[in-house]
Formats: C-alpha cells, structure tokens, sequence
C-alpha cells in the first residue's frame, strides 16, 4: 500500500514541486496520474522512488516510511519498486535475455533461477521469439516490452511507469497498456502509470489522479482525460460567462451614470 | 560469494573491451607516469644508497691530548665518546699506529717522518663514526667537550655540504615520486570518470533494479586494477632493459667512484614496487570516480 499524508516537496532553488499530499494506493490497483508538465508527477514518483524524501510529511510504501529509509537499505527497498521509463533505457549492445538478466544479476540472483525467470517474464510480455535479438534491433513496443520485462523480473510489488506510451503509436500503446493490465491481473503488481495520453485513459478507464501545480485536483475513478477536460472547460465557460456579466452590469451603471449626469 | 567474485572479474575485463579506446588512454596515461615514477625510484634508491655510504665513510678524530697517558684514562674517554646521541662507534688508535700510517700512505716522505719517530708528534685518535650523517655537527660539537679530548677533526666543510646535497636530491625526489603517483591517481579518476558518463544507463538500471553500491562499484574497481597492471608492464620493462644497459656500459660505477646497485635483487624489488603502485593507483582512482557517480543521487 502507498500511503502519502500531508506531504509536501520543495526543491532547493525554491520551487515548491508537490503541497500537502494526502493520497491512498491500495495493493493491486491500477492508477492513472495525469497532469501538465511541471505539474510535479516526476516528483512524487522521485519520490516513491526515494530518489528524493519529502521537506514535509510522510511517504509510506508497504508499511515503510521512505523519508526515514537509511541509506544502507535503498537498495533493498527499490528492489520492491519497477520503474519504465518513455525511452526504455535499455543496453544496446545487449540482447533481449541480457537485459532482462542483467537486472536480475544486479540483486545476485542464482543462474538456474535467473534463466527460468527471464523465461517466464519473456512469455508473459510475449517476447519469447525475440530473446536473442539486439536491443536496438527491436521495434519500439517491443523495446517498451522488454524494459517491462526488466522492471518486473524481480517481482516488484509496484511497478511504475512514466509515460510509457509517449514514443509509441495508438495501436501498439493499447498493447502496452493491456500488458499493463495482464502484469496487475497475474502477478498482482500494484501499477501507477503517469501519462498524457488521452486515448490510453479512455481506452482503458482506471482510477484517475490529476495533479496540477502540486495540488491533487481530481481524483476518480474511471474518470477519463476527457471527463476531466470537460469539467476543466465548464468551468471556464462558467467563469467567462461570469466575466461578460460583470461587464455588462458596469456598462448598465455607466450609462446610467451618464444619463443622471447629463439629465438625458 | 566466488560466483560474484568471479562476476566481477569478468565484467571488468568487458568493461575493457566494450570501452577499449577510453580504457587505452587510460592505460598510456598510467605507463607515462609509471615511466617517470621508475625513473626517479632508480634515481632516489641510488642516491640512498650512495648517501648512507656516504655519511658510513666519514668518521670524526678526536685527538687525545698528550698529558691523557694511562689506559685507565683512554678507556673513560671511550666510554664517555660512546655515550654520545649519535655515535656507532669509536676506534682507537695509538700515535705509534697512527706514525705507522702516514709513513706507510706517504712512502715518498718516509724518510722525513723518521726523523721524528723518537720524538712522536702524532695524538692518540679516537676514530668516530656516526650513525647519521646529519648528527655529524653534533657528535663533533659534543666530542670536543670530553674531558681528555684536544680537538676534533672532521672532512672539513666540503662533507657537510655533500651530505647535505645528497639528502636534498633524495627529499626532492622522494616528493617528486609521490606527486607522480597522486597525478597518476587523478589520471585514472577522470578516465574512469568518462568511462562511468558514458555508462550511466548501467548504473542506473542497477541502482533501480536495486543492487548494491558495492555490487555496482566492484567492476569498475576491477577495470582500474587492470588497467593499473597493464599500464605498469611497459615502464617495468623498460626500466629493467635500461637499468642492465646502463649498468653493463658504465662497469656497474658511476663518475668512476659511485657503485650502482646490483640489478638483482634491486629490479625485481622495483618491478613488485611499479605493479604495485599501478595496481593501488588503478584501484583508488576507480574507487573515488565511481563513489563520486554513486553519490550524486540517493
């Protein structure tokens, strides 16, 4: 379980990145976190990350308070984590096994036990075939396939996922997603995928978070992009509307004003 | 625990292959130095040798006086010459011994010094010699106040300015080694340092993933200890080959009075001594660099 009270991040040059946070991810949900850029969506992954602790407050991840987390022991902790990022980050110059093994060497992992679960990890993103090709041979998708593969090797019980769709096409971005979904369905990965893309959202409806200048502003869920749009655009025609009321009424009292002046 | 060791062993020689340009500027970078460091170890070494020769030849005489007579006598300024900070140790020699000397040394003026054998104008000498030659100017100061003591001799000035000289070089290049090994360190630290920029998705999959500073710190230790050995094979073999040169064309003197050292078991001692050196190099410079990558996120 993600538990985040009262939390607030400020950077050192000043910028105040995230304002009293309270938010609840329960194991095995599948959440969506939306928001413009510089909203501070990195942040709050950086932070479930432990990349950086919170200036205020409390970061709770399976019972763990992250701020308070020793330096020893961040790599044990992340060891619970995933992460994806938009541009893979794979080695290029390794196959598609050896990346995914590499992560499971980084945390000496027995050789036996390493090629089974590369195997198993490989079926499960639907790599199978592709095991021995380069990296930088694969496709896009299958590059964002095998950076999943890596991030879910070592049985995270969270996997994180910063725009993992932002370099890919609407088609194979629905097959990432769906993968998404197969890893929360059958290893009950807790998954947080932060993203833009409105057709992903729409596509696969989940609980929505939407952070905008810091502040959690919406939170639902199957809200989707576009229900969040729309009420972002309701509420400017409610405030336009409003403001052409406004200068109606003072054009009305300035007339009158001119008509009493001039006794017209 | 051997499985990981020998992990490490083995990536470090891929880190080197996989980055072989950097790890070939690496490696001239720590030869050079390594070059310089021999050179000067050949030149310190020799210098020590031939200080501590040196200050061992030179001794002080301190003339008895002629009214010290008994034995009893010669045997407490001994004592009290022993007792002096510094001393190794004293000698005497009668005048009858010492008469016997310069007509011996002198045979062309033999037959002038006959004509005061009778009448003996030599001192009893204590022959001292000390342990350090910079105590010298001491031990003399301190001999002239034994009671039975005339004067004391020394080599005259040129000795201390020789000795002098001498420890000087030795200081100079003492200091000289160990800024070639603090400039080979830093050398290495930025190879590595360019070496771990252009491997960063590495490290940081291994940080995300969670491994272990000391897991991800090991192999870049290895490639720095090989590079360190690597870069330590040439100048050893120069040194060697120019040492046996050198030593076989002068006759093993140098300006005809200096003995060179003997290059066995002198090149073997410096060989152990510039593969150690690169290897501790390698390792430091590695350890610090990629310390310094690991530290800049949490």
């Amino acid at each position: 379980m993600i538990k985040l009270s009262n939390v607030s991040y400020r950077y050192s040059d000043g910028t105040h990145a995230l304002h009293d946070i309270n938010l609840e991810i329960n194991d095995g949900e599948f959440v969506y976190i939306t928001g413009t850029t510089g909203s501070g969506k990195s942040t709050l992954i950086k932070l479930l990350d432990t990349e950086v602790v919170p200036t205020k407050g409390t970061v709770e991840v399976n019972g763990v308070n992250v701020g308070k987390l020793r330096y020893s022991k961040v790599p044990l902790y992340r060891r619970t984590i995933g992460v994806v990022f938009q541009e893979y980050r794979l080695l290029e110059k390794k196959t598609v096994f050896e990346n995914i093994a590499f992560a499971l060497e980084a945390v000496d992992t027995p050789k036996v036990k390493l090629r089974k679960r590369v195997r198993e990890v490989l079926k499960l993103v639907d790599l199978s075939d592709k095991y021995s090709s380069m990296a930088k041979k694969i496709s896009g998708g299958q590059q964002q396939r095998t950076a999943i593969a890596r991030a879910i090797a070592n049985k995270p019980k969270i996997l994180i996922a910063d725009e993992p769709t932002g370099n890919l096409d609407p088609t194979t971005s629905d097959e990432i997603i769906s993968l998404f979904e197969k890893i929360n369905k059958e290893e009950g990965t807790t998954i947080l995928i932060v993203t833009h893309d409105a057709d992903v959202v729409r596509n696969h409806p989940k609980r929505t978070i939407k952070i905008e200048q810091g502040h959690i502003v919406d939170d639902r869920f199957g809200a989707t992009i576009d229900d969040i749009a729309k009420a972002e655009m309701e509420e400017t025609q409610q405030l336009e509307l409003t403001r052409q009321e406004q200068i109606i009424k003072e054009e009305e009292e300035s007339a009158k004003k001119i008509e009493a002046e001039y006794n017209v | 625990m051997f499985r990981r060791f020998g992990r490490h062993i083995k990536e470090g020689f891929i880190g080197i292959g996989r980055h072989f340009s950097m790890a070939l500027s690496s490696i001239a970078s720590v030869t050079i130095t390594l070059l310089l460091i021999g050179l000067f170890l050949v030149l310190v070494v020799n210098l020590n040798v031939l200080t501590t020769e040196v200050e061992s030849s030179i001794s002080l005489s301190a003339l008895v006086s002629y009214d010290v007579t008994s034995s009893s006598e010669l045997d407490n300024i001994k004592t009290s010459i022993e007792r002096i900070e510094g001393v190794k140790e004293a000698n005497y020699q009668s005048k009858d011994d010492e008469f016997t000397f310069y007509v011996n040394q002198y045979p062309d003026l033999s037959d002038f010094y006959e004509l005061y054998r009778s009448d003996n104008p030599f001192h009893d000498v204590f022959l001292v010699s000390v342990d350090d030659g910079s105590k010298l100017e001491s031990v003399k100061v301190s001999l002239e106040r034994v009671n039975g003591i005339d004067s004391v001799h020394d080599g005259g000035s040129n000795t201390y300015v020789l000795i002098s000289a001498l420890n000087k070089i030795r200081i100079f290049g003492g200091i000289l080694v160990l800024g070639l090994t603090l400039l080979a360190v830093y050398l290495i630290y930025n190879t590595i340092h360019i070496t771990i920029e252009a491997r960063e998705t590495e490290i940081w999959i291994m940080r995300n993933v969670g491994a272990k500073n000391g897991f991800i710190r090991a192999p870049f230790l290895v490639e720095g200890v090989i590079i360190g050995i690597l870069g330590s094979i040439i100048p050893i073999g120069i040194i060697i080959g120019g040492y046996l040169y050198a030593f076989d064309i002068s006759g093993g003197i140098i300006l005809g009075v200096f003995d060179l050292l003997q290059p066995y078991p002198f090149l073997l001692y410096l060989s152990c001594t510039l593969l150690c050196i690169g290897v501790v190099v390698g390792f430091i410079g590695s350890y610090f660099s990629v310390t310094r990558s690991l530290r800049r996120t949490r």
